[in-house]
């Protein structure tokens, strides 16, 4: 049984297009790749400085298809150090970039719980007493420590706050201009055409389909688009990458076992507020002490802020939405909120195995960039300016080849791309972050104490854990609520929100004592206003389901159905039937339900039992 | 300054609500700017129309009459009121925003050298100024503005003024009844007809007092985990012949019928409101299975009193922005209403 | 053989949220640069009724005629060229919903009259009826005037053509009602509503060869710098009216229905 299918890519009558390179996704990676790409590809005088080899007189044909509606609605809590994008903008004005400020005040701080509903381990509850009773000594204020010093390895000093959103069209934008790459919005990728080990090109997904993927009304399979080259760029969650690595495996040893959900709001700052711009807060501690908090300020009195959900916390509702209200509302945090209005909203898995989740990078007629390459740091928590620098390495391997006249053979792209990345800091960087998270595989505190020596010994020494996949670490719901709900409350509770097809999370948190959010209209809303007011969240018509339960008879069984609590935009919902049911018109394309499952997939137990596709909408909001 | 109230008689030779509307507005406008203000009535016999408002305070009544003003078209009608303005000299023109004067408006305006806005909503006069109100963006924001250009067409919108400010003057000394006759414009367009749903399912009815506005819950999984479209589209349309209701329906339900989903074969574009449909004008509105924020909810922007049915007491539809929200199933609760308009 | 031009700018995405702010040329929307643009709805729905209609009569040739901002144009022009082909004709000016509906005419109208080789007696002159932005349903019959024009259709939900080369129109009239036209030939205007087709499928042929002609339009576009005209704001402003809710829940349905009905039919 493979982990997806694509059920017409059979369709007789596929048409076929021809070009030198196509690149899967348009984000960071594919904005480095294509801007070192188009600066070298026309002379001074407007002549093609690289011929296309597949049309010889014509200047080179890169595409780029993006899934998303519009090249500007990506997702990302950015505060970078900017190294690369400075290298590949060397004059860099920060005001041409809608949104972007460079940072000022960098600020580390622990949350104490002020409600007493979070589940803290007996060494953090210790740790929170001794705080709060040496408060006036300590410095808490607002039921929060403002950490003395922050390490050098978290340092983004010099660096920038950026909108993914605003960043990327303003990359788009001036690649367009140029007129050397075309990129192509609202274009998902369903998959790489492999032909006897080689990538050939691309294949994109079907319109005119019903949610299964049967041809209807208006049907159009998807093109196949051919190229020497295509360059892989989609991003930790993305088909085409997941089609890689289960082809072509991954290197030994590597594994793509840690996931984080990132959730974000943007908001529009009350006048009150005197935080500056380009002042970064990172939080820990506080709504849980797995969740990890970050906030940026940018111009024009506009916050990004949010949380990441990690897989590693083991809990079967970890719901981002419900943490990160509460979250906002941390004293040390709404003092700052309170009377701000919610302008955006979204959501993103990343990828955080680092380097240990990097795949084969290249193959005949491959290679891939980007988070989808492992290229995130893991211990400065850092991937923007990161996977900038794969794209720009890879151009740079391109162009080498293109001069050459060299085919992009494997062995080529290693000797080029590979042999750049290896020989970079970027890739040095990764190594000593490697370890960097393995103590919280253990749990919160060895976590922390791990990463920091891992920061402070430049890799040398870490905190032991061994990662699994998230599915291995799911437990179930009597297990987690063992002794503060009874097993049969939970079976009523879990029946109940079956019949009325919602999440049990908002349920089983007011249960253990999290208070009900004071909704206003404005910051506070309820998740699906989220999803219109701030995510803008819109389905084109006539594409697959791109959630798919694979073995939805074994889904009956699932106790936590955590799919279901994790979705980011409650597009997963149960049913009585005890299956799960995707409405596509909610999904925002986190991916979050690709690691949050409980079972493992009977033929490959690195999977489990959702498949996520390539698929079509989702956010329609350009300042995440 | 002078005004010119331009409108057209129904077929059955009577001005309809909306143009009484706009002629109350009219005189409103004339008497805040203390100037004569006269009618210009556009139709194959606009006699009997002309007489209906003849004791209205119009300083004059102008018809431009024949068979060929009998059909709403724009080369004849540019030219009728292109005439009627030039007859005049009126520096102000107000209709009513029929979709017949609303077609040639702009066109007249600039043959006039004017200019012309649509949409009106408001009329208001300070320091002998008149200023106009109307939505921009889909009716998502309102501004107020002047121009300085003369003459200045305005297609004023329904329920601007009421018609009574007309039937308090009909007591006043009646104006002549002038007929203009003009050359007639080459056109090369006849109006062949009308096409309209049989009667029995014609479900947008502009003068009802109720619109219905349905969203795309109806046509989703209930919470018994069935979709039950049909049952939707039976209660529905059993409400719209028992009420004598007009139906809206939110964007993402018309859309659903491209999705080859389930859906509700009665439900066209014409019925679609909100930020790529229509804003009706209604004294009340109740909404059923809506979810949506403010993008999607302009189209409660005209609807006096309103009413929400939704199985969220968080609607966006619904809060801060309807009078009453029942947390209720609808599928259940229409059923009863009906059940009650039945007998 | 038709010229069928279609006027269309852009407005934004329609799923944003928009506040007006007053600028240094009078009202504008707050981040007005920043918001996702697209190609307005009713426009899009003249292009796509170009396109079919193009398809159907072959020789025929789709222009698109937009105004709005080079960089936005650059990035709406990505998502509509894979839809149906056209060849662009890009005036670089502002976009906002408070220029004045005659100023954008008298951009369309010479920029339509400088087209090689326009033929009037051919022309298909399209548009949205009205904008999702300005809403005044006024562009359309200004630049029918300005090209002498005088066979005008708004509201306009189908076109279809006859044996004898007539245009038959249907246009949305009050009442949930359509008036059917018949113009013996072209030229005409054309203000479509939502007419009857579907949303094209997005085809990378399609915009890969519509994209030559883009960037080149794009490279030479001219500046036409519309403004408010003779129009004097005193406001705009968001619609402030709040409505207390009152929520209603937990009591039977039946009680709801007469509640309901009541209301219904009280006065």
């Amino acid at each position: 049984m493979p982990l997806s299918a694509d059920p017409t890519s059979a369709a007789p009558d596929r048409p076929r297009m021809d070009a030198d390179i196509v690149c899967v996704g348009f984000g960071p990676a594919a904005g480095g790749f294509l801007t070192t790409l188009a600066a070298a590809t026309m002379n001074p005088d407007g002549s093609p400085a690289l011929e296309s080899p597949s049309m010889p007189g014509m200047p080179l044909q890169v595409m780029c298809y993006e899934r998303a509606d519009d090249i500007g609605f990506g997702v990302s809590g950015v505060v970078t150090q900017a190294s690369s994008l400075r290298a590949s903008f060397p004059e860099l004005d920060p005001a041409q970039i809608p949104m972007a400020a460079p940072v000022t005040a960098e600020k580390i701080l622990y949350l104490l719980d002020p409600i007493g509903a979070s589940r803290r381990p007996f060494i953090l509850r210790a740790a929170d007493r001794t705080i709060r009773t040496l408060g006036g000594f300590l410095g808490v204020k607002h039921h929060a420590i403002e950490l003395p010093w922050t390490p050098s390895f978290l340092n983004k000093h010099g660096g920038l706050v950026l909108s993914m959103g605003q960043f990327t069209q303003w990359v788009g934008n001036q690649l367009m201009a140029t007129g050397t790459v075309q990129i192509w919005p609202a274009s998902p990728v369903s998959e790489a055409i492999i032909e006897n080990n080689a990538v050939t090109g691309v294949r994109l997904s079907d319109q005119g389909v019903t949610r299964d993927g049967k041809p209807s009304a208006g049907f159009t399979p998807g093109m196949e688009v051919r190229a020497p080259l295509t360059v892989i760029a989609d991003g930790p969650a993305g088909a085409v990458g997941q089609q890689l690595d289960e082809h072509f495996g991954v290197p030994h040893g590597h594994h793509l076992h840690d996931w984080a959900l990132g959730m974000k709001f943007v908001v529009d700052l009350p006048d009150s507020c005197e935080l500056a711009p380009g002042t970064v807060l990172h939080t820990i501690g506080f709504p849980e002490p797995e969740i990890f908090g970050f906030l940026y300020v940018h111009p024009d009195r506009v916050a990004s802020l949010g949380i990441f959900v990690p897989s590693w916390f083991d809990s079967p509702v970890r719901t981002a939405y419900r943490y990160l209200q509460h979250w906002m509302m941390h004293p040390y945090l709404w003092r700052h909120l309170k009377g701000g209005r919610l302008r955006s909203w979204g959501a993103k898995s990343l990828q955080e195995s680092g380097r240990r989740g990097e795949p084969h990078l290249t193959g005949d007629g491959f290679a891939r960039i980007g988070e989808g390459s492992g290229s995130t740091n893991v211990l400065t928590n850092s991937g923007v300016d990161e996977a900038w620098a794969t794209g720009v390495q890879l151009a740079c391997a391109v162009i080498d080849l293109l001069t050459a006249g060299k085919p992009f053979s494997r062995e080529n792209l290693d000797a080029t791309y590979v042999k750049r990345r290896r020989a970079s800091q970027l890739d040095a960087a990764g190594r000593i972050a490697e370890k960097a998270r393995d103590g919280f595989q253990r749990g919160v505190v060895p976590g922390l104490i791990g990463t920091l020596l891992t920061g402070l010994t430049r890799g040398a020494v870490s905190m032991p854990g061994r990662p699994c996949p998230p599915h291995a670490r799911v437990p179930g719901l009597e297990n987690y609520y063992a002794g503060r709900i009874s097993k049969e409350e939970i079976a009523r509770i879990r029946k109940d929100c079956d019949t009325k097809g919602i999440a049990a999370s908002g349920i089983l948190m007011d249960r253990v004592g999290w208070p009900a959010i004071p909704l206003d209209g404005e910051l506070l809303v309820s998740h699906q206003d989220a999803l219109l007011m701030g995510g803008k969240v819109q389905a084109s018509a006539g594409y697959a389901d791109h959630v798919v339960f694979l073995y939805p008879a074994e889904c009956v069984s699932c106790d936590s159905k955590i799919c279901v609590e994790m979705c980011s935009g409650q597009a997963i919902t149960p049913s009585e039937n005890g299956r799960p049911v995707f409405d596509r018109e909610k999904c925002i394309h986190c991916g979050a339900c690709l690691w949050n499952c409980a079972k493992a997939h009977p033929h490959n137990p690195e999977h489990a039992l959702v498949s996520f596709q390539a698929g079509s909408g989702g956010l329609h909001s350009a300042e995440n | 300054m002078s005004t010119l109230f331009l409108a057209h008689p129904e077929p059955d030779g009577t001005l309809a609500k909306s143009a009484l509307e706009a002629l109350s507005a009219t005189i409103q406008l004339a008497a805040s700017l203390e100037t004569p203000f006269c009618v210009g009535l556009v139709g194959e016999n606009p006699g009997p129309a002309a007489n209906s408002i003849a004791g209205c305070g119009a300083a004059r009544i102008l018809t431009v009459s024949g068979a060929q003003f009998s059909q709403a078209r724009y080369a004849t009608d540019a030219a009728a009121a292109e005439a009627l303005c030039r007859a005049t000299a009126a520096t102000l023109v107000t209709t009513p925003a029929t979709s017949r004067w609303n077609r040639v408006l702009p066109g007249v305006a600039h043959r006039l050298g004017g200019h012309a806005d649509s949409h009106v909503t408001g009329l208001t006069v300070a320091a002998g100024q008149p200023s106009i109100s109307r939505w921009f963006y889909r009716q998502r924001m309102e501004a107020v503005f002047t121009r300085s250009t003369r003459p200045w067409l305005l297609a004023l919108e329904g329920g601007i003024a009421p018609v009574a400010a007309v039937s308090n003057r009909q007591a006043q000394v009646t104006a002549p009844i002038e007929n203009i006759t003009l050359t007639l414009p080459a056109t090369r367009t006849q109006v062949t007809g009308f096409e309209a749903p049989a009667s029995d399912q014609q479900t947008i009815r502009p003068d009802a007092d109720l619109l219905f506005v349905t969203g795309a819950g109806w046509t989703k999984k209930q919470a018994d985990g069935k979709v039950k479209a049909a049952e939707a589209g039976a209660l529905i349309l059993d409400f719209l012949r028992l009420s004598r209701s007009s139906l809206g329906s939110t964007k993402s339900l018309v859309d659903l019928g491209g999705e080859g989903q389930s859906v509700l074969p009665f439900l066209s574009h014409l019925n679609q409101i909100g930020q790529t449909g229509s804003t009706p004008r209604h004294a009340k509105g109740l909404a059923t299975c809506c979810h949506g924020e403010e993008p999607h909810t302009v189209g409660w922007r005209f609807i006096g009193e309103r009413r929400a049915i939704s199985m969220d007491a968080n609607c966006g539809w619904a809060r801060g922005k309807a009078d009453i929200l029942y947390v209720a199933d609808a599928f259940a609760v229409m059923a009863e209403v009906n059940a009650l308009l039945a007998t | 053989m038709y010229q069928i031009i279609v006027c269309g700018s852009l407005v934004p995405d329609p799923l944003q949220t928009l506040e007006p702010i007053t600028g240094p040329a009078g009202p504008a929307l707050r981040n007005e640069m920043m918001l996702p643009a697209s190609l307005d709805p009713w426009a899009r729905h003249a292009l796509y009724e170009a396109a079919n209609l193009a398809t159907i009569h072959p020789g025929s040739k789709v222009w698109l005629v937009s105004l709005g901002p080079k960089a936005k144009l650059q990035q709406v022009m990505m998502t509509i060229a894979q839809k149906v082909p056209f060849e662009l004709i890009a005036l670089d000016g502002p976009t906002g919903g408070f220029t004045d509906a005659a100023e954008t005419a008298a951009a369309l109208a010479d920029a339509i009259s400088a087209i090689p080789g326009l033929d009037l007696s051919k022309v298909l002159l399209f548009g949205g009826w009205e904008s999702a932005s300005r809403g005044a349903g006024a562009t359309m019959q200004i630049v029918g005037e300005r090209l002498s024009i005088t066979e005008q259709f708004q509201g306009v939900d189908s076109l279809t053509i006859g044996d004898d080369g007539s245009l038959r129109i249907m246009e949305r009239v009050e009442g949930g009602q359509h008036q059917v036209s018949v113009c013996n030939a072209p030229p005409a205007v054309i203000g479509w509503a939502t007419g009857n087709l579907p949303e094209p499928s997005n085809n990378p042929r399609v915009g890969m060869s519509n994209m030559r002609g883009i960037m080149a339009a794009l490279q030479t576009i001219k500046p036409a710098p519309v403004g408010t005209g003779d129009i004097t704001f005193t406001s705009v402003a968001l619609p402030t009216q709040t409505r207390t809710t009152r929520i209603i829940k937990d009591i039977p349905p039946a009680q709801i229905a007469a509640d309901i009905v009541a209301w219904i039919k009280g006065g």
